[in-house]
């Protein structure tokens, strides 16, 4: 087959739309440099930002690089199951708001481990710290090592050129800005990447011959027929029920962990003004992403109408702009790309610098004034920033291929600490924390990317981390209850009156306290029991 | 009252959590039931010029998801006027005493 290779058309059009996206963000982080005066302000923005903005906010974050390259190229891949694995992503903020958000807001946290040492104590929180960190680096390195590509590829230059432009920029602004500049940063990134993907695509379906071109993400249904002639399968849903149902604990139940999400919580001015950011974040990514459903679709019927392969397929989305549209879109297409990456980086380093200069700080020196701590969390920032440039000069292959098999990670060793916290009394520091370190090792232990021979499933369940997150999240979860009852009975780290209180208070019962709330035995026995079937069907064999 | 209000927030946390997975997931729907898909007699089911079983996923991960995100707003923060008029009744009740 033919093959068709990006090229922009107008280098001079693309650098000028990049350096004018910079300076507007420059200009914001410089804005909201002046409002960031307190550690509040700095990491969750002073607790004001308001439903649209943050909703806005909540969408640039979640929705990284991939959105504009990875997963239309894995939709150019995989076709249809892709999308479906897609889609669920849209629940991550939701569940998070639902299940622990809320409460957590009421203690005016900064991060999730800002609860676990308030729960747990200091060593609990240091465990999750080091999974957070972990979880953070990687996505940072991911997007940097993407944007740096990006930019090799689009401008002609040098990896390592590219990554030292584009990582000292972005982590320049960032800095700068703060949480302020951060959230209203990511709120105007995200207009600008719904924008870029739903607009040009627009054109693009118009060209391909679709009548519903005036609204892309929904209205191409004229161009299923000429899709199922030319390829049959594109729709078919391909694999067995389990591989949809493992969607559920490698890829709904880690981001609930996500410390760059729950912090998009933390920021909202009250805890119902969270709830309403929630519908808008729904309402907007649910946009972007349709826009990117659509980019995949019209990339294989590009291919299959012209006979022309789209290489690489990353730039499948640059790739019909510069076809079908004239060079300035494909240029403000790069720049939503651009914005994506950032956004998400943005949401990352923000999240690295709220667990080391706030929650880790806060641990190895609680007497350290507001003001000192929050220059460390300046400095920790810069410093995670500069450590993902670093890393992506040369990065280690585990880390660049496995930025969705880190959900997995943290919902066996993250999750189950924070939801059973809130939810549960009986849940004990020590149990969290060994169910914690000893799951979350077991989980990279089974994956294809460290030992590579222990490994549960394979090919791509595996790599994803959606066969090994069908073993560890059930164990993970059955394990922390059990051990919790053991290690209460024995006295070991017993849950004390103050913490049982403080759940109390975090679900609003304000001082009034009764020691059967969330203490009750049926909601523990039943996930024991889920756990196990879930557990004892990961087991079972993959089909190749 | 107290005790209301505990088991409807319990019941409501578990409603929307399974409500929610439900919309966000909702291709499962399709592979559990295939037959929903359409049948060989007569062919893939359709919506909106779409196999029914693509364009329904992303219409509920969507507009579904959308819409109850709206009522969990509406019913959690009704539900914390509730709790927080309760809470305040409960602290009245306290100072009264101490008094």
């Amino acid at each position: 087959m033919e093959t068709y290779e990006f090229v922009l058309p107008s280098l001079w059009m693309g650098l000028g739309v990049v350096i004018a996206l910079f300076a507007i963000f420059y200009y914001v982080g410089y804005i909201s440099a002046k409002k960031t005066t307190t550690a509040e302000d700095f990491y969750a923005a002073g607790y004001s930002i308001g439903p649209v903005a943050n909703g806005l906010a909540m969408a640039a974050t979640w929705a990284s690089l991939a959105t504009f390259m990875g997963v239309i190229a894995l939709i150019y891949a995989l076709q249809a199951p892709f999308v479906f694995l897609w889609i669920q992503w849209a629940l991550s903020i939701p569940l998070l708001t639902l299940l622990y958000g809320a409460a957590l807001r009421r203690m005016k946290a900064f991060t999730p481990a800002s609860f676990i040492k308030v729960r747990y104590g200091n060593e609990a929180a240091i465990v999750s710290i080091i999974w957070m960190c972990l979880a953070m680096v990687m996505y940072a390195l991911g997007q940097m090592i993407g944007l740096g590509m990006a930019f090799e590829v689009l401008f002609g230059i040098d990896y390592a050129y590219a990554l030292i432009i584009v990582g000292v920029a972005t982590v320049g602004f960032i800095t700068l800005g703060g949480m302020y500049g951060a959230s209203y940063n990511a709120a105007f990134q995200m207009v600008v990447m719904t924008l870029a993907i739903v607009v040009p695509m627009g054109a693009i379906m118009k060209s391909l011959g679709s009548a519903g071109w005036w609204f892309p993400p929904l209205f191409y249904g004229d161009m299923v027929p000429g899709m199922l002639e030319r390829l049959p399968d594109f729709f078919d849903m391909r694999y067995d029920y389990r591989w949809y149902f493992a969607l559920i604990p490698a890829f709904t139940m880690g981001p609930i962990a996500l410390p760059h999400l729950a912090m998009r919580i933390f920021t909202s001015s009250s805890v119902k003004s969270a709830r309403w950011s929630v519908v808008w974040f729904v309402l907007f990514l649910g946009l972007l992403f349709g826009g990117s459903y659509t980019a995949g679709f019209a990339g294989n019927f590009f291919t299959a109408e012209t006979g022309m392969q789209i290489q690489p397929a990353d730039m499948t989305i640059f790739a019909l702009n510069v076809y079908y549209n004239p060079a300035i879109v494909a240029a403000f297409v790069i720049g939503g790309a651009v914005a994506a990456g950032l956004s998400t980086i943005g949401g990352n380093l923000m999240a690295i610098s709220g667990l080391i200069g706030s929650d880790f700080l806060g641990i190895i020196r609680p007497a350290m004034e507001s003001k000192k701590k929050m220059t460390y969390g300046y400095a920790a920032l810069g410093i995670g920033g500069i450590a993902a440039i670093l890393l992506a000069f040369n990065p280690p292959e585990f880390l660049v291929t496995s930025i969705l098999w880190a959900f997995g990670l943290l919902a066996t060793a993250v999750a189950p600490g924070i939801l059973l916290g809130v939810w549960w009394k009986q849940t004990n520091k020590a149990a969290v924390m060994v169910s914690s370190v000893v799951f979350g090792v077991f989980y990279i232990i089974i994956s294809p990317h460290v030992l590579g021979d222990i490994v549960i499933g394979h090919g791509l369940v595996a790599g994803l981390g959606m066969s090994g997150a069908m073993v560890t999240v059930p164990l993970a979860y059955a394990s922390l209850i059990i051990l919790s009852l053991i290690f209460n009975k024995m006295g070991i780290t017993p849950v004390d009156l103050e913490t049982k209180k403080m759940i109390d208070r975090i679900h609003g019962w304000g001082s009034d306290y009764d020691e059967v709330r969330y203490n009750g035995s049926i909601m523990p026995v039943a996930i024991v029991l889920i756990c196990v079937v879930i557990f004892i069907w990961g087991l079972q064999p993959w089909p190749s | 009252m107290k005790d209301q209000l505990y088991k409807k927030e319990l019941l409501l946390t578990v409603v929307f959590f399974f409500v929610l997975l439900f919309f966000g997931h909702f291709a499962q729907v399709f592979v559990l039931f295939p037959g929903l898909q359409g049948d060989a007699a007569e062919g893939i089911r359709m919506m909106w010029g779409f196999p029914i079983h693509y364009i329904l996923p992303i219409l509920m991960g969507w507009f579904g998801l959308l819409g109850v995100t709206i009522v969990m707003a509406v019913v959690l923060n009704n539900f914390d006027d509730e709790m927080e008029e309760l809470a305040e009744s409960l602290e009245g009740k306290d100072s009264n005493q101490n008094k």
